[in-house]
Formats: C-alpha cells, structure tokens, sequence
C-alpha cells in the first residue's frame, strides 16, 4: 500500500485511514465519479481504485453489510461498463483489473442476497457481450474465468438472470461456446465446463433455447473441429511409422479422449432433446461417413474409377461405383478401428452406441446414405434427420449464433446448409419402432423371441452382407502380426463390454448373423483360438496384450446365456488345450537358460496377478496405433509389445503359459492350487510369536547403515530368514521383528573380521522400490557361529531356491519330473486326500532341523476337512523338494551341493518307481497317482555335509515332555520299515514344518535328538489356508491323536 | 509483455484449502494480506526472472471442475506444474492427497513438476499435521515440499519459483519438449531465449505492473 499511498496522498487528499472501511469505498466512488472519462493521466489512479473496491467488498462482504449497499445503491457496477466501453478505457490495461475485480468479486462473495442484487440489473451481461481484446492471453483468462464462475452460479433461481426467456437471450452460454476451438487448452476446458454447468440447470425453456437455437450450429462444428482433429490424427499416424513422435501422437489421442470425454458428460445429464441432437449429429456427421466409412476397402484410384465407370456406360451396364463417395476423407483401418473402440469404451448412451453398434454389425453400403434411421426412430419420435456426411458446416458457430441473436424474435429455421433437415422423420414401422426401444431397456423373454423373430424371419436380414463386421473379422488375422487384431480385439470387447449395448443383443445379433450356414459367432470364436494357438508357438509375432484379450473375449462369448457354465465344443476346446500345451514346451526351453529364471518367473506370476485387464486404459495409450515393435528404447510397455532379447523372451513365454494355464483352469472350473510357489500364509510374519525352544538361535548384533545397533536372534527357517527378539511373557518364545526370504538373502564375509558378516535382504519381484529390504552387518559371539551362520544363509538360500524350481519342473511337466500332465493331477487332487490320514495320524509333533523355524497354530481346532489339504497340494512338492535339506541330519548325509539339478536327478522315475513300490511308503502315504508316488519320492543320500552343526553346542537336552507325548501318540500303521523311508520321512516332516511323523523318528535307530521347533503361537489363521492346520485337522480323525489337536505342538527330531 | 516462456500451472487440493488465495497472493503483490480478510481469485500470471530470463507463470485454479469426468482428465495435461496443497489444520485435506496425487499422476504427462503445499502455516496453535509428515508423504512420492501461508505471505514466492526453477531446469536438460503447448509451455514471443531481460518486463506482470505507476 505504500505505493499507492502517493497516489491518495496527492491531489484527491481525504483517503480515509483506513483501507478496509465505508469509507474508503465512498472515497474511491468519488473518485470513480471525478474521472468517468479515462485518459493516459488517470488510468492508473483508476486501476488501483478498482483494485481496491474487489478488496474492499469482499471484506465488506464478510465484515460489514453497509459496503455492499452503498455500492448497489451507487450503482457502480454501471461505472465499470461505462470505463470498459471507452476506446482508451478497452485498453487490456484497465480491462484487465476490471476483470480481476469482477472476478475476485463474484468469486468471493458468501452472501446470496448480495450476489442477487449484483446480477438483478442486466451490467453483468453488458459486461458478457463486451468485445474485449481477446488476443490478449490475461484478457482472455480473466474474461473466461469471469464466465466458469458465473456458471458455478447457475441454478434454477439464479438461470433468469442470465438467460432472458423472452429477448431469447442468453449470453454467459453463447459467449461462452463460441470460444471452444480456442487455441488454449485451459479456455477450451473452461468453455465445456461452462456449457455443461448450464446444460445441468433444470430449466425447461432455457434448455429448449438451447436445443432449437443453439443445439445444431454448436454440436455441428463441435463434431466438425473433432472431425479435423482425427485427420491430423491420422496422418499423424500414417507418418509415423518408427515412433518418431509418439510424443505429439499421445497428446493427439489425449486431446481427442477430452473430446470424447466431454460428449460423455453431455449425453450422461441425460438431457433428452438435447442428446437426440448430439446423438444425430455424431453418428451422421462423424462416426458413420468417417469412422465406418474408413472400414470399407479403399477405393480404387479416381482415374480407374472413372475408367470403369465409363467404360460401364460404354457397355450400358450399372457398375456401383460412387465417385463422390470416393472422394470422401477417409482415415486408415487402423486409426477407424481405434476410434470406434474409443466410442464404446467411453460412450453409454443407448441410442447412440445402439445405432453404432448395429451399423456395424447389420450395416451395408446403404448406411451411408441413409444413416442407422431404423434404430433412431425408435428412440426418437420426431427426429431432425442429419444427412450423413462428413465435412466443414457452412456456417462457423459465430455465425450461427449471431444469427440467433439477431433474429430473436423470428423463429430460427435450420438452415439447408447447415446439413440439417427439419423434417419428422418417417413415421416409424410401429413393430420395430416399439420393440427396440422397449427391448433396449428391459430385455424379456418375450421380447427375445421376437428380437429373434425379426432377426431371423426376415430372410434379408440374416442374408445381408456385412461389410463393415466382416472387415472387422478379416483384421483379427494374425499370420503377419497383430497390429490390426489388437484394435479389432479392443472394438470387440468394447461392443460387447458397453453398458448403453444389452449384451445379450449383442450376442444374439453376433450369432444370428449368417451367411448360408456360417454364422459371425462361430467365425470369431475360431479367430479368437487361431489368435491363442498362434501366440503360444515359439517366435511368435503375437504382443501378450492380444493373447490377453482374445482369451478374455473366448471366455465372453463362449459364457452360455443361461448360466454362468462356459459351452464350447470340444474341437474348439481341444485347440485351446493345444495351445496351453504348446505354451509349455516352448517355456521347458527357457527353465534353467537363465540363472534368473525363478526370480523371472515369480515376477511374472505376481504382474500377472496384480494387472488386471484394462482395455480402456490400454486404449489411452497411443502406441498401440503405431505397428508393433519389440525395442523397449521406445518406452512401451513389455506387454504391449514384443519380446527383446532372451530374458524378456522367456518372461513372454512364463507369461503366456500363465494366461493359458488361468484360461483352461476357468474352462475346466478349477482353482489354482500349484500357484503362487510361495503360499504366504504359510510365512513367519513380523510381529509374530514363536516358540523357539529347542530351535536353533543364533545370537547376533544388526548394526545398520545409520550405526544403530539391536541384539537379535538369528533363526533360518525353510523359505526365511527371521530376527527375533526374546518375548518378554514367555520363556523360550522370540517376537519375530524381521523377516525375509532366504531366496533374497546375500551374504558376504568381512575380511577384517571374522566374527562379522553384511546381510542383504533384496525386495524379491518387480517393485519401484529397488532399496533393499534390510541391509546390515551382523556380528556374532565368535567366528565358529559366525561360519555356521554363513553357511546356513548360503545353503538356505539355495536349496529354497532349489524347491522352487522343482516346483517349477512339476508345474511345466519337465520330463523326468512328473509323468501325467498338470491337469489330470489337480483332477486327481481329492483323491489323495483321504489316503493321508494314517499318516497324519501319527503326526503331531514336528520334526525339525535345528535353526528352521516353522508355522504352527496352537489354537486350531477339528474341522478342518480332508479336501482343504487336498487344495494344498502343492506341499507335496515342497515337502518333497525341502528333504534334500534333511539329508544332512542323516548319518551318512553328505554336503549338499548347490545344484539343482542333483537333486533332480534324484527324482527320476526309476528311483520313485522302485521305491513307490516299497511297503513301508505306500503304509504311510498311499498314492493314487503315478505322479504322487513321484513326488514322494526319496532322494539318495548325500555324502555328509562339513557344516558344523550349531546345535551341538548349544543342544545337549532330550526330548521335551512335549514331544514325548508326541512320541507317545504313534501310531503303527505308519510305522515305516525300511531306514531309506523313514530318512524320506524325516526329510519330509522337517521341511514342510508341520507336526507329523515324529513316531517314525523315534523307532528309528538314527533318532537321537529332539529339539524344538519353532511354533508360532497367538494368532488364528484360517484353517484352510494353512497346510500345517490342515493337518492338525486330520489328526482329528484319528481317535487316538486327538487329545493332543488342541496343545501347542513343537519338537524337532534331530540325528546326529 | 515479452517473455521467453510461459509456464502453465495449476492449482489442486481439497476445497478451503486455500488455493485461489496462494495464487493471488503471488500473482497480484498489491493485494497485501490482512488478517481478517479472505480473498482469492482462480486465474492469474506473473513475470518471473529465472538465470536472466523473463518467465511469465500462468496459473489456473481449478475449483469447481471436479462434477465432470471430461474436465478433471483433461485440465492436469496442459500444465506444466502443479501445486498440491493442503492445509496444516485441517487433517482431512491430507489424507486426500494420495487421491489429488493419483490423478494427477494418471492424467498429466510425465514430466509434470508438483510441489506439495501445507497453507495456513500461520495457524500453528491449530495444526493437525505436523511439518514432518508433509516433508515424508513429498519424500515419498518425490515431490518438493514447503509450508507457506497465504495470510502472511511466508514462502508463496518460493513455492511458485521453485517449481518454476525446476521446470526450467527440465527444458535445459531438453526433458520437457517445449515446441508441444500441450505440456503446459509456451515459447514466447521474444525472439531468442537467450536474449537479456528487457526493460520494464520485470517485476510483478500484468496486472501486477500498474502498482508501480
């Protein structure tokens, strides 16, 4: 204010003290009044004082009442418009702040009366029509501004204000429009937020101005300036062939989104007249002689045209060639079949994506001369037909609206020339006019019928070519690549996914169409599986993205009308099995080529599962449009485009199979039960309680990064790593404060101490969050715990990594890994189940290798049925897998070699038949299947490993009264007999952490320690989940262990 | 008045927030905050001077456009910068700026620079969220992170001129494409960019300007 301040101080002299008072706003009204006419010498003086009249209001507006009334009552509203009329006074100069001012003003305002009376005179639409000097970009964000916030004032009250019934006038929305092919992104935005607030006030004859004066001229050069800017689309695609500026093609398909958008929001006020008009204007003037038009061939050269067409004159015969229609701009198939996905991606209204899809579907050559009137009608009682057409209004909308405004009182005829005809349309046949529309919005039975009378009894109906929905079939060939199908696919299931489209219509119409004895539904079904079995070959030129659709869409339109049962013929089913299978020979080539293959293939798993299909956020990327490339240099997403180099040739490969194997298992209605490999209910989580006696701990100081230190205890379970801290309310029990998994974990001695090793723990999978999960040194009481530590990381992480690979081999079928296929195991699942018992029977205590910790539920009770351990199948391989661990506990278990494939090997067939054979297996796990007795399957032993076992310092106690009453509870029948199956046992038991089978330990000779396991306790999971519970609730079976289901169970068996 | 580039911004955040009064704030100096006074305008531009160039700020707020889909998604990709504020008192308004975030993010281009704004850094005795946790969700999520007060004017310039300093830092290392307005950037009129200031082009813009007559 100190500058201002001379100004006052001068000439005028009497400025009040006080900025914010009555009087300083008299003060300043004195001053409008001395300087009505502005000049080089006062356009200062004023521009402050209008300044400071915004802030004097609004601060009277939330202080003092009086402000406003001496300003309404001074009428000085009228002195802004009579400053802003003069020549020197239009400078932008003083415009701008009178705009500011009017703009803070209706901005800030809280008082309704006060905002009332500001509008009651007409000034604020004086002030609306002003032509300011809009090349001025202030000028013209203060100015459109100006017009939103008004039109953040609109309702039913304050509408008689700005639109004036009988003048026909109505400038906020007029003015507003005629700005929306503005240059500035933000005024266009302003403008269709302007016209939708109005569009939204319930005002019947405001809306119907709108509708017959406004309507045609606004929604004609609306879809007009769309049209022109899917030209520039389209060549912009056409040009840019190696994704030279997909930069400026992504902000083309932004901007024509908005467009879309922004017609959305019109047709969803669900403003009837209103939407018979856009609707009109966009299926005639835009969709169907432009995007539909571009579906049909390409024409042949004019010359040849014309040619052919004299020479048919010649020859006196009528050949059908249109040379106007040739002529007609047209954009490529690609970019045709992209905007029409947009439409029924973005697009619900009925009548209009009804007519879209229907043109599309039933449509012919005809179309373009006659528009979908059929389907209209039956919206629509008195239509405005649009002849279909696309190209410039002759009338921009300036004009057009002039016109209104000019011509108030006369009645505006729809000029010729704006390509509207007034004309009601042809009284529509009432069968047809009454049964779409009632068809549309609530399909009965009844009403099915006939919808499949009329499609059906009309021989010219289903005899009809259909050029435009035979294009769109042609395209989802994929023998070159996938450029096309991927649109088609995309228009597909946007026709089919589109609430404004019954989608039983659209099926019905899809399978009723025929030509002779082929029928639509059919032909795409079979494209869909030639798309699948193309995309599971090796090399394919198939993006994942298309697989990903095209299997979404079999499962769409193979979904029976009655049920949710999916119906496919078993030839069509035996082509998607074949492509499942196909996928998996091509993945066997890939397991193991990368070292990373596990870590890729858990990933792919985990994106698979956290993406779900999104067609419309796929269609709002741009590249799509551009032909299929493989360089990630482009930025694409990998899905989106194909594999570069081996690694992301293998993820493609992981990821089809993942997508084939879901689909099948959705046709055979199965659940996934082999997937994830790591069943994270079954992991030590943070804050958990473990019981820890008798396991093995090794204590250790973190010391992190920011030199903190904790005194932790180390305990490596099969699949984690876990730092506890002591409980403090039971004895012997840890509180888990960290865990990771052992597959992540590395490890790194220090060179300087011996006593010391650097832990990292890596963030598994795909995440943005590349830190790792703990990184650290820990140091141990001396260096032999210090080397056991070491040691156990190390082989920690290589045998979890083992087991999953197994995991892996049996879920691809390697061969020499499992015998039948995958499927006709999950089939065979529940079968096991009941043959488990006896064996369960027996065991309640867990036997454990010191040092593993595992997961119990204390608390479980019965309950738990047979067939929830089925679904847990997948244990079998990781019990199986995880034995190679035990081996080292086994008199002549011998070190365990970091190889995968040694352990493997020692799956093979002949071993597992030779053993599935012996008596005291099948005892205690009867097999139903060739391809369970592999699993269970015993390993060799191994030479001894040369790791110091930590428990032989630390253990020198016996068994615990607990695992005594475990021991007590044996049951004979699972007894085993020979030492090779009870070593199998004992392997198993340890690895998969649950309480069994401990009886077969303690007969056995090699038995000869118990240690604890680590049981977490304090915590219910749900039972089925869990395959630790699910054993528990087998024991319950068997009478003879189920006292013991409901005491915490623990105890490790170790040998010596 | 010639400048080498304009920059678009926009303003987002929960309403009452105080958003239009950050933006008047900065872009009109003559309007001096008073305590008892509430005051805001949605669309304003200042010239700015960044390494000895004229750099007019644009900014738009954009209240009252959330009701249409087709407005939200499309006002995000023409800026350049955004800020997303929040206010110190009021917890609510924090908790939504993941969702403020998740839009803009899903909506602008990539290079869009935001800045994380608590307002009514003045009204200490009735803050609800604490500096710290401002300074952790913009660590979090990389954006830059200020407390300011549209009543006092503490940090307004700053937090406009940084985001601005960071844009420009961004079209030097050639992120930004400038010849595409459709990121919010504008090349001006003055021939060269490297053209020293000139003359009467400095200070506050527009509007602004008239104070100094």
């Amino acid at each position: 204010m100190f500058r201002s301040r001379s100004w006052f101080g001068g000439p005028w002299g009497g400025r009040p003290k006080n900025r914010l008072s009555l009087e300083h706003l008299k003060y300043l009204y004195s001053i409008l009044e001395k300087n009505t006419t502005v000049s080089e010498s006062n356009r200062g003086l004023l521009v402050e004082s209008l300044r400071c009249i915004a802030e004097i209001l609004i601060w009277g507006d939330q202080h003092d009442s009086l402000v406003f009334d001496f300003f309404l009552e001074k009428n000085m509203l009228s002195y802004f418009l009579h400053i802003m009329r003069q020549k020197s006074g239009g400078s932008s100069f003083v415009c701008v702040q009178l705009l500011q001012t009017l703009n803070i003003l209706f901005e800030n305002i809280r008082n309704e009366t006060s905002l009332y009376y500001l509008l009651s005179n007409n000034h604020v639409n004086s002030i609306m029509v002003h032509k300011f000097d809009f090349s001025d970009e202030d000028v013209m964000g203060y100015y459109i501004l100006f017009l939103k916030t008004l039109s953040l004032k609109l309702n039913t009250h304050t509408i008689h204000f700005f639109y004036n019934e009988h003048t026909n006038d109505f400038p906020l929305y007029t003015e507003a429009i005629k700005f929306f092919n503005h240059p500035e992104s933000m005024v266009r935005i302003a403008v269709r937020t302007i016209s939708l607030n109005v569009y939204k006030v319930q005002n019947s004859s405001m809306l119907r101005f709108i509708r017959d004066k406004t309507a045609a001229p606004y929604f004609s050069n609306l879809v007009w300036f769309i049209g022109k800017h899917i030209l520039e689309l389209d060549t912009c695609v056409r040009t840019d062939i190696d994704h030279q500026s997909n930069q400026k093609l992504s902000n083309l398909v932004a901007e024509h989104l908005d467009h879309l958008h922004y017609l959305s929001d019109i047709l969803l006020l669900d403003i009837k007249d209103l939407n018979a008009v856009l609707t009109e204007h966009l299926l005639h003037k835009l969709f169907v002689p432009l995007y539909i038009f571009s579906l049909t061939p390409a024409p042949p050269p004019p010359s040849l045209a014309v040619v052919t067409q004299n020479l048919a004159a010649v020859l006196n015969r009528n050949v059908d060639i249109d040379i106007q229609e040739m002529h007609n701009p047209r954009v490529s198939s690609i970019v045709a079949l992209y905007l029409l996905s947009l439409v029924f991606l973005v697009v619900s209204h009925a009548p209009l994506v009804h007519a879209l899809a229907w043109v599309i579907l039933n449509g012919d050559h005809s179309v373009f001369k006659e528009g979908a009137a059929e389907i209209l009608n039956s919206y629509v009682e008195h239509r405005l037909v649009v002849v279909p057409g696309f190209g410039e209004p002759n009338e921009s909308l300036e004009q057009a609206l002039d016109t209104v405004v000019g011509h108030a009182s006369s009645s505006y005829t729809i000029s010729e020339d704006s390509g509207v005809e007034s004309t009601p349309a042809a009284a529509p046949t009432p069968t047809i006019g009454e049964d779409a529309a009632s068809r549309l919005y609530n399909i009965t039975d009844e009403e099915k019928q006939l919808l499949q009378q009329t499609t059906a009894t009309s021989p010219a109906f289903s005899e009809l070519t259909k050029p435009f929905l035979d294009t769109v079939l042609q395209t989802l060939d994929c023998t070159e690549n996938d450029y096309l199908a991927l649109l088609s696919l995309c228009l597909i299931y946007a026709m089919s996914h589109n609430r404004g489209i019954k989608n039983e219509w659209f099926e019905h119409v899809l399978s009723k169409s025929m030509r002779g004895s082929f029928s639509y539904k059919t032909a795409l079904i079979e494209q869909l599986l030639s798309i699948i079995t193309q995309s599971s070959q090796t090399s394919s030129r198939i993006r994942l993205i298309t697989v990903e659709i095209a299997l979404e869409l079999l499962l769409t339109f193979t979904k029976s009308a009655v049920d949710e049962a999916l119906c496919i013929t078993p030839a069509q089913q035996s082509l998607l099995f074949g492509a499942r299978n196909q996928s998996m020979l091509v993945l066997r080539n890939f397991y193991k080529s990368e070292d990373i293959f596990l870590d890729l293939f858990e990933d792919e798993y985990n994106e698979m599962r956290k993406t779900q299909l999104n067609v419309e956020f796929l269609c709002m990327d741009s590249n799509i449009l551009l032909p299929p490339t493989g360089t990630p240099l482009t930025g694409i997403s990998f899905t989106r485009r194909l594999p570069c180099g081996e690694v992301e040739k293998a993820r493609r490969a992981i990821r089809v199979y993942f997508l084939l194997r879901r689909t099948c298992q959705k046709f055979l209605n199965e659940k996934e039960s082999l997937l994830p490999l790591t069943n994270v209910v079954n992991l030590v989580q943070v804050e958990n309680v473990l019981d820890l006696n008798n396991s093995d701990l090794i204590a250790c100081t973190v010391v992190s990064k920011d030199n903190t230190k904790q005194r932790r205890f180390l305990v490596i379970d099969a699949l984690q790593l876990i730092l506890v801290e002591p409980d403090a309310k039971l004895l012997g029990w840890g509180v888990a404060k960290f865990v990771g998994f052992l597959q992540d974990v590395e490890v790194q001695g220090d060179k300087d101490d011996s006593r010391c090793l650097h832990i990292t723990v890596h963030r598994g999978g795909v995440t943005n969050n590349r830190t790792p999960l703990l990184s650290a040194k820990f140091l141990f009481d001396d260096h032999i715990r210090c080397m056991a530590a070491k040691q156990r990381l190390t082989k920690g992480r290589s045998k979890a990594r083992q087991k999953k690979m197994y995991q892996i081999a049996q879920l691809i079928e390697i061969p020499g890994q499992m015998d039948s296929p995958i499927y006709s195991v999950c089939g065979t699942v529940a079968h096991n189940s009941n043959t488990r018992m006896v064996q369960k029977g027996a065991s309640l205590t867990a036997s454990r290798v010191p040092g593993f910790a595992a997961v119990l539920r204390s608390n479980n009770s019965a309950g738990v049925s047979r067939t929830q351990m089925a679904q847990n199948r997948s244990l079998e391989g990781i019990r199986n897998e995880s034995g190679s661990r035990a081996r080292r506990r086994s008199p002549n278990a011998g070190s365990n070699s970091p190889s995968t494939l040694r352990s493997d090997r020692d799956r093979s067939p002949s071993i597992s038949g030779s053993h599935s054979s012996s008596q005291s297996r099948e005892n205690s796990q009867p097999r139903s299947t060739g391809a369970r007795s592999r699993e269970s399957s015993p390993r060799m032993p191994r030479p001894r490993s040369e790791e110091i076992p930590l428990e032989d310092f630390q253990h020198s106690r016996n068994n615990s009264p607990h695992s005594r009453s475990g021991l007590s509870h044996h049951s004979p029948c699972s007894r085993s007999h020979t030492p090779s199956r009870v070593l199998h046992h004992d392997q198993l038991s340890t690895h998969s952490g649950s309480p069994r089978e401990p009886t077969l330990m303690c007969t056995n000779a090699l038995l000869s320690q118990i240690n604890g396991g680590v049981t977490i306790a304090r915590e219910v999971m749900p039972a089925q989940s869990s395959e630790e519970t699910s054993f528990i609730g087998n024991d319950n079976d068997i009478p003879v262990t189920s006292t013991e289901s409901k005491c915490k169970v623990r105890g490790t068996i170790e040998t010596v | 008045m010639s400048y080498a580039y304009l920059f678009k911004y926009i303003i987002i955040g929960d309403t009452g927030v105080g958003k239009s009064c950050l933006l008047l704030q900065f872009t009109d100096k003559r309007f001096q905050p008073v305590h008892d006074l509430t005051i805001g305008v949605e669309f304003g531009a200042r010239m700015i001077t960044i390494d000895g160039k004229q750099i007019k700020l644009q900014i738009w707020d954009t209240a009252g456009q959330e009701a249409f889909r087709s407005i939200t998604r499309s006002y995000y990709r023409g800026a350049a910068g955004a800020l997303l504020v929040y206010d110190i008192t009021r917890r609510e308004t924090f908790n939504h700026l993941t969702t403020w975030l998740e839009d803009a993010r899903q909506h602008s281009n990539s290079n869009m620079v935001i800045m994380l704004i608590g307002n009514k850094s003045d009204l200490d005795s009735r803050r609800e969220v604490k500096k710290e946790e401002g300074e952790a969700f913009a660590r979090e999520h990389g954006l830059v992170f200020m407390e300011t007060s549209a009543r006092t004017a503490a940090n307004v310039e700053e937090a406009f001129i940084n985001t601005a300093k960071e844009i420009y830092e961004k079209i030097q290392e050639g992120v930004f494409d400038i010849n595409n307005e459709a990121n919010g950037i504008k090349i001006g009129q003055q021939a060269t960019p490297t053209n020293p200031a000139l003359p009467g082009a400095g200070g506050a813009g527009g509007a602004g300007n008239s104070g100094c007559c």
